[in-house]
C-alpha cells in the first residue's frame, strides 16, 4: 500500500516549471529517497506534501487523505524538516520543541526523548540561535521526530552534521520503519547516502521524475543501458548526464 | 491555549519589560505635569479627569501606539527572524490562529498600559483635584472607550507586521502610519476614523453621539482589518 501518491504533480514559477508532471509511490512502512541535484525540485515536492507551496498541477494523497481538505488532519501525523532548520532564536532548543509539542497537544515527556534521540540533551537549555550549525540541524530534526509521527519527510537531514552525526542520523532513519512503524520520505544529492537508507529509489532532474524503484532495478536497468554500475555514484551522473544531454539547450 | 502559546515566543525579546517600561514612562506624563504645573490646571472649570486628559493624552497615547507598533513587529521578528513560522505551518494549526493569539497577547498588555495609565490619571485627580462622586464611573468609562478604539490599532500595527519578512520594514510603515496620526486634525470626524489616530481620542471632548460613531467605528475597523489579514494569509499561499 503507498501511503503516499502523486499524480501528475505540477509546480510552476511563472514559466519556469520546478516540478514536472511526477508521479511518485511511497509504500508504507518503508524509507523512500528521493535523489536530484541542485535546483532538481526535492524541495518543492516537498513543500507541496506540507501544504507550503500550492501545486500548479496535478494531485497528490497522504495516507488516504487529500489537501487543501485534509489539511490539517494530514499535518498531525507528518513530521517535517525542510530545507533549513526553523526555529525560535531567542528561545532554547527545549522551549522551542515544547512550542511544537502544545501545538500537537503532545505528553510533556516527549520533548526530552526526542532530545535524546537527536543528542542535543546536554544543550537543551541553550539558546537555539546560539547552536552550531549542526545543533541547528539536530533541533529541526528533533522538531520533525517529537511524538514519533507515522510520516516523516527530511529534505536534506544530514546536512552540516560531522561524520559520526551522519552516521548517527542514517543509522536512525534506516531504523525508523522497524522501530516505530513509520515511513520515510528522504531527499539527499548523494546515491551512496541514500544507498545506506533507503528501500526505494526517486531520481529527479530539472523538475522530472528520471527514475523510481529499488536499488537493485536501478542497477539493472542502468546496465541494459550500458551505464556504469560498479560506483553507484558514477551511475547517477551518468543518469543525469544522459537526461541533460537528451534536453539540450532546452532546459 | 494560543494565547499562552504566543506569549511563550516572546520571552527574552524585551516585549514585556517594553510594555511595563513604557506604560510607566506614560503614567509619569500627567504625573510630572501636574507636579511641576499645578497652578496651570488646578482653576479650569472642569472634572478633573477631563482637565487631565485634554493636557496629558495626546501624548499618553503616542506612547501607547508606538509600543503597539514595536510590539507588533517584535512579536512577527521572532517568527521570521530563523524561519520559525515555516515550521509553525507545517503543524496542525491554522495561520490566522496564530495571527489571533498575538492579537490576544497585545490586547492584554494593551489593558495593561490603560491600566496604568487610568491608575495614574486617577490619582492625579485624587491628588491635586476635589473629587466628586462620579469620578470612578468617569475613569472606568474613559478606560473603557480607549480600549475600544486602540483594538483597530492593535489590528493594523499586527497586520503590517505580519506582512514583512523584514522586521525593519514593518516597523518603518508603522511608525511612519504613527507620524501620519499625529498630523491629523482631532476634529475632523473622516479622518481620524484612521486606525493609528483613532486612540488620540478621549471621551470627555465629544457628544454621546459623536461617541456612539466613534465607538461604531472602532469595532467596525476592527472586525474589517480582521478580514483583511484572513483574506492575505490564504491568497499569499498560492504566491510562494
Ligand atoms: N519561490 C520560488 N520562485 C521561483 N522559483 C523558485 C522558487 N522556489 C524554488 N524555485 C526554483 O525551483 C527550482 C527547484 O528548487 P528546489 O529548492 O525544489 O530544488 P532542490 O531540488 O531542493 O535543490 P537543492 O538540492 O539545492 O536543495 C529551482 O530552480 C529554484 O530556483
Ligand atoms: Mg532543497
Amino acid at each position: 500500500m503507498n501511503i503516499i501518491e502523486t499524480q501528475n504533480l505540477t509546480k510552476s514559477y511563472g514559466k519556469f516549471t520546478a516540478v514536472s508532471e511526477i508521479n511518485l509511490h511511497v509504500p508504507k512502512g518503508t524509507v523512500y529517497g528521493f535523489l536530484g541535484p541542485n535546483g532538481a525540485g526535492k524541495s518543492t515536492a516537498m513543500k507541496m506534501f506540507l501544504g507550503l507551496t500550492k501545486p500548479t498541477g496535478g494531485a497528490f494523497v497522504i495516507n488516504g487523505k487529500q489537501f487543501p481538505g485534509d489539511r490539517v488532519q494530514i499535518l498531525k501525523e507528518v513530521g517535517s524538516f525542510i530545507e533549513a532548520p526553523a526555529f525560535y532564536g531567542n528561545l532554547t532548543g527545549e522551549e522551542n520543541l515544547d512550542i511544537i509539542r502544545r501545538i500537537l497537544g503532545l505528553p510533556k515527556s516527549s520533548v526530552s526523548e526526542a532530545l535524546e534521540i537527536v543528542g542535543l540533551t546536554q544543550y537543551r537549555k541553550r539558546l537555539a540561535k546560539k547552536y552550531s550549525l549542526g545543533m541547528k540541524q539536530r533541533l529541526g530534526l528533533a522538531g520533525a521526530l517529537i511524538g514519533k509521527p507515522p510520516i516523516l519527510i527530511l529534505d536534506e537531514p544530514t546536512n552540516g552534521l560531522d561524520p559520526v552525526g551522519i552516521h548517527e542520523i542514517r543509522a536512525l532513519i534506516r531504523s525508523l520503519p522497524q522501530q516505530f512503524e513509520c515511513t520515510v520520505f528522504v531527499s539527499s544529492h548523494l546515491l551512496s547516502e541514500i544507498e545506506l537508507m533507503a528501500d526505494n529509489i526517486g531520481i529527479l532532474n530539472h523538475g522530472r521524475l528520471l527514475f523510481e524503484g529499488t536499488l537493485d532495478t536501478l542497477k539493472s536497468s542502468a546496465a541494459s543501458m550500458g551505464y556504469p554500475t560498479d560506483n553507484l555514484e558514477d551511475t547517477f551522473f551518468a543518469l543525469i548526464d544522459a537526461d541533460n544531454r537528451q534536453r539540450g539547450g532546452v532546459r | 491555549m494560543s494565547f499562552g502559546l504566543e506569549l511563550r515566543k516572546v520571552k527574552r525579546t524585551g516585549f514585556l519589560p517594553a510594555f511595563l517600561g513604557g506604560g510607566i514612562l506614560a503614567a509619569a506624563v500627567p504625573v510630572l505635569n501636574m507636579a511641576f504645573r499645578s497652578e496651570i490646571y488646578v482653576g479650569i472649570n472642569a472634572a478633573p479627569v477631563n482637565i487631565l486628559l485634554n493636557a496629558n493624552w495626546q501624548i499618553m497615547s503616542m506612547f501607547n501606539i508606538l509600543l503597539v507598533v514595536v510590539g507588533a513587529c517584535i512579536m512577527y521578528n521572532t517568527e521570521y527572524a530563523e524561519g520559525a513560522i515555516q515550521k509553525m505551518c507545517t503543524l496542525p494549526t491554522k495561520e490566522s490562529t496564530m495571527f489571533f493569539g498575538k492579537i490576544a497577547v497585545l490586547i492584554a498588555v494593551s489593558i495593561l498600559l490603560l491600566l496604568i495609565e487610568t491608575i495614574s490619571v486617577f490619582g492625579c485627580s485624587v491628588h491635586w483635584f476635589e473629587v466628586s462622586a462620579d469620578l470612578y464611573m468617569e475613569t472606568l468609562k474613559s478606560f473603557g472607550f480607549f480600549l475600544l478604539l486602540m483594538l483597530p490599532t492593535v489590528f493594523c500595527a499586527l497586520l503590517i507586521a505580519s506582512l514583512s519578512k523584514n522586521m525593519w520594514i514593518g516597523l518603518g510603515i508603522g511608525v511612519m502610519c504613527v507620524f501620519a496620526a499625529t498630523m491629523i486634525p482631532s476634529q475632523n470626524f473622516v479622518l481620524t476614523l484612521f486606525p493609528f489616530a483613532l486612540p488620540f481620542q478621549t471621551l470627555e471632548n465629544h457628544t454621546a453621539d459623536v461617541i456612539r460613531n466613534y465607538a461604531a467605528a472602532g469595532a467596525v475597523e476592527t472586525v474589517l482589518i480582521a478580514l483583511l489579514e484572513i483574506m492575505i494569509l490564504k491568497v499569499r499561499r498560492s504566491f510562494e
